[in-house]
């Protein structure tokens, strides 16, 4: 008994040692959960860029002004691999052994289903990258997302192209059987088939196989619009495989994934006049007095930074880290964070509603978009002479759309 | 009904590919019995380097095929000592070992390909790739893609190149006596060490070769390798592991059912089909299709 009692008081003074160490710490300690490596390494990545500018300008800045003194920000980096469980255990490790204040989520929509719930039992908020519905309709208490989900946006890309002579009638759609891709492929069937647009063929199919024999089925139905949703190698895949058939719609969407610069880098010419969404390109007009005053500084910032052009997904990631800033500032939060401050804390993100240089930020308190931002105007693109263009709705325009494509054996 | 000359061209395509990415793994699994877990891997390394060779030398890459060989069968010819020590030290269970340092490997060399060739996918340009046949004749009709069609040829020299290695040359016939027997082998005059070391280099070398052209038909990324590993896998236990002759054969099998199935069935269950046909296959007959395979 005498042992079990020592036991228990050297458990209780090393618990207070520790819980001592966290309470001197005068910085956020933020966990980082995110698909370094893996299938979707390529926007894991993407979002790390994100993450790294917001934490970077926060400390450039001196930090984070809470009362009257500025806190710095360090990342803490867990790679999960593009793996659900993994993240879900990086994301117990974050906050169990780490410590960290609050969370940056995966990008990936089936890695966050599966970490949503590790930060639900801790009170820990995350703000992450996901794309897919399927993320939000359990209503995840302390999970958030920068960027709305893909059927919040799909329905705009299909309105613009509604709008295009000769109108639309007919359309294939595919999709990988992943909750974002399948979920962007089922955003744009219904889509299609509300506006009366014929979906001639549906498929979800399994990742990593070569798919020129549904492309050539495809071919011979003579579809106006080829719809796909994918990741960056897929995307990329699906576009040579099309040239190789000589397959050409008249037109060809694929959603968000076509900004990031492999995309062109890969496909050159190929690029060209094909379709995607985003809610945010270095050209949307914001304006915002939080770190960047607005997208044309904040692609600059990238563009120092990484040398390449930043996309949608890490200025949604950075705008994330001004959501916490926000909600901090407004709680009055200094670290560390306990749980009573952690539940304030996502309490508090539910109720920002800020203009940042992404756009405006309002997560949704309700509905079948809890906790996604869906704030944002949904703009649709297009790739033209290597750069993404505007091309709908009509109030955003920077370039008139390029309908019917020009065959592949044409250019 | 009008679809089965495409769905046919369509797979056999797809088998040619199967049999480049799995010739040489089933010759290297049929002689010194390593299962090497890193052939995707090699793949992956090939195709980059055809990448960055492309970009450099600015030829198109399918010239660049016999630099590229020759620069991985050399490594490919120094890497197998250590693949061999592995094997044949004092261990509990060499090809257990060598399962496990195969596995080891691959991580290595994705996690360091991840680093330095960064995490971006990219695409290897080629004139063949943008080119294509089309062929109709009444309601039929083919498109048969350049660059495809070059895998099928590049297929068919390859496993012709290395049917006549095996079948018509004094190393051959010494890589066939080390396959049936090594200590047998030995005793006539097959010199082990330098043989392997010869056949893990073309083994490398014709992989890497592969990645290039897989790189021009579809898409190279730091991460690939893991898919082509499993399709590996795949064709050489439909053939029977280590049975050579069966590779072509066992590919076609794969590359039609998978066309089959995308075009006339449900598309979503194309890999649920091939791996349950894999299942099958283990369950009914073990040697493989032929019954000619490793038991």
């Amino acid at each position: 008994m005498n042992r079990t009692l020592r036991i228990a008081a050297l458990a209780a003074l090393a618990s207070s040692f520790f819980a001592g160490a966290q309470e001197s710490r005068d910085y956020f300690k933020v966990g980082v959960d995110l698909e370094l490596s893996g299938d979707l390494g390529t926007d894991g990545n993407f979002a790390k860029r994100g993450y790294e500018m917001w934490a970077n300008a926060v400390n450039e800045a001196g930090g984070i002004l809470i009362g009257k003194k500025k806190y710095k920000v360090q990342l803490a980096y867990a790679d999960n691999q593009s793996v659900p469980a993994q993240g879900a255990s990086a994301a117990e490790r974050l906050i169990t052994q780490e410590h960290v204040d609050f969370m940056f989520g995966p990008y990936s929509s089936g890695v966050t289903i599966a970490t949503s719930p590790v930060v639900e039992k801790y009170k820990v908020p995350m703000i992450g990258g996901p794309e897919s519905p399927n993320v939000w309709l359990r209503k995840p208490q302390y999970t958030f997302g920068t960027i709305p989900p893909v059927n919040f946006t799909g329905a705009g890309t299909v309105d613009t192209l509604m709008a295009l002579s000769p109108k639309p009638q007919s359309a294939v759609v595919v999709g990988l059987n992943d909750p974002f891709s399948k979920s962007v492929a089922t955003s744009f069937k219904d889509a299609f088939e509300k506006r009366g647009v014929k979906v001639l063929k549906f498929d979800i199919v399994p990742p990593g196989q070569d798919l020129t024999p549904l492309l050539s089925v495809m071919k011979g139905m003579e579809p106006d619009i080829v719809a796909y949703g994918g990741h960056d190698e897929d995307l990329i895949k699906f576009v040579k495989s099309m040239h190789q058939i000589n397959f050409s719609p008249k037109g060809l969407i694929m959603h968000y994934g076509i900004t990031g610069p492999a995309f062109f880098e890969a496909l050159k010419a190929d690029a060209n006049q094909i379709f995607g969404a985003a809610v945010w390109t270095e050209t949307t007009k914001t304006s915002s007095k939080i770190l960047w005053p607005n997208s044309e500084a904040f692609a600059k910032a990238g563009m120092k930074a990484y040398g390449v052009p930043v996309d949608y997904d890490i200025a949604g990631c950075a705008a994330g880290g001004i959501a916490f800033q926000v909600a901090l500032q407004r709680i009055n939060a200094a670290p560390p964070l306990d749980e009573a401050k952690r539940e304030q804390l996502m309490k508090a993100l539910e109720a920002v509603d800020v203009d940042t240089f992404y756009g405006h930020i309002k997560f949704a308190t309700e509905g079948e978009f809890f906790h996604s931002n869906t704030a944002m105007k949904i703009l649709t693109l297009q790739i033209q002479n290597g750069q993404a263009k505007v091309v709908g709705p009509p109030s955003d325009m920077e370039a008139k759309p390029q309908y019917p494509m020009v065959p592949w054996d044409k250019r | 009904m009008v679809l089965l000359p495409q769905a046919l061209v369509d797979g056999i395509m797809l088998g040619a590919t199967y049999i480049i990415i799995a010739i040489a793994f089933s010759m290297v699994y049929g002689v010194m019995h390593v299962i090497d877990f890193a052939v995707g891997e090699w793949i992956m390394l090939g195709s980059f380097t055809g990448f960055y060779l492309t970009l450099w030398i600015k030829i198109d890459p399918l010239y660049l095929l016999p630099l590229v060989f020759i620069i991985f069968s050399t490594l490919g010819y120094f890497l197998q000592p250590v693949v061999q020590r592995v094997l044949s030290g004092h261990r509990g269970n060499p090809l257990l070992m060598a399962l496990v340092f195969t596995f080891g490997l691959s991580m290595m060399i994705r996690g360091l390909a991840q680093t330095i060739f960064g995490f971006y996918s990219h695409s290897i340009p080629s004139y063949f790739s943008t080119r294509s046949f089309f062929i109709k004749e009444g309601s039929f009709f083919i498109t048969i893609s350049a660059v495809r069609l070059t895998g099928l040829i590049y297929a068919v020299v390859i496993t012709g190149a290395l049917n006549y290695l095996l079948k018509f040359t004094d190393f051959g016939l010494g890589v066939r006596a080390l396959a049936m027997n090594k200590d047998a082998a030995a005793l006539m005059g097959v010199n082990n060490r330098s043989t392997n070391k010869f056949l893990f280099g073309i083994y490398t070398g014709i992989s890497a070769m592969t990645g290039v052209l897989i790189g021009t038909i579809l898409s190279i990324s730091a991460n690939m390798g893991g898919d082509y590993t499993i399709f590996a896998f795949f064709v050489v236990v439909l053939a029977g592991m280590g049975y050579l002759a069966g590779v072509p054969a066992a590919a076609f099998v794969l590359g039609l059912i998978q066309s089959m199935f995308l075009v006339y069935l449900d598309p979503g269950f194309t890999l649920v089909a091939v791996f349950g046909l894999l299942y099958l296959i283990l369950v009914i007959s073990p040697t493989g299709l032929f019954r000619k395979g490793w038991g």
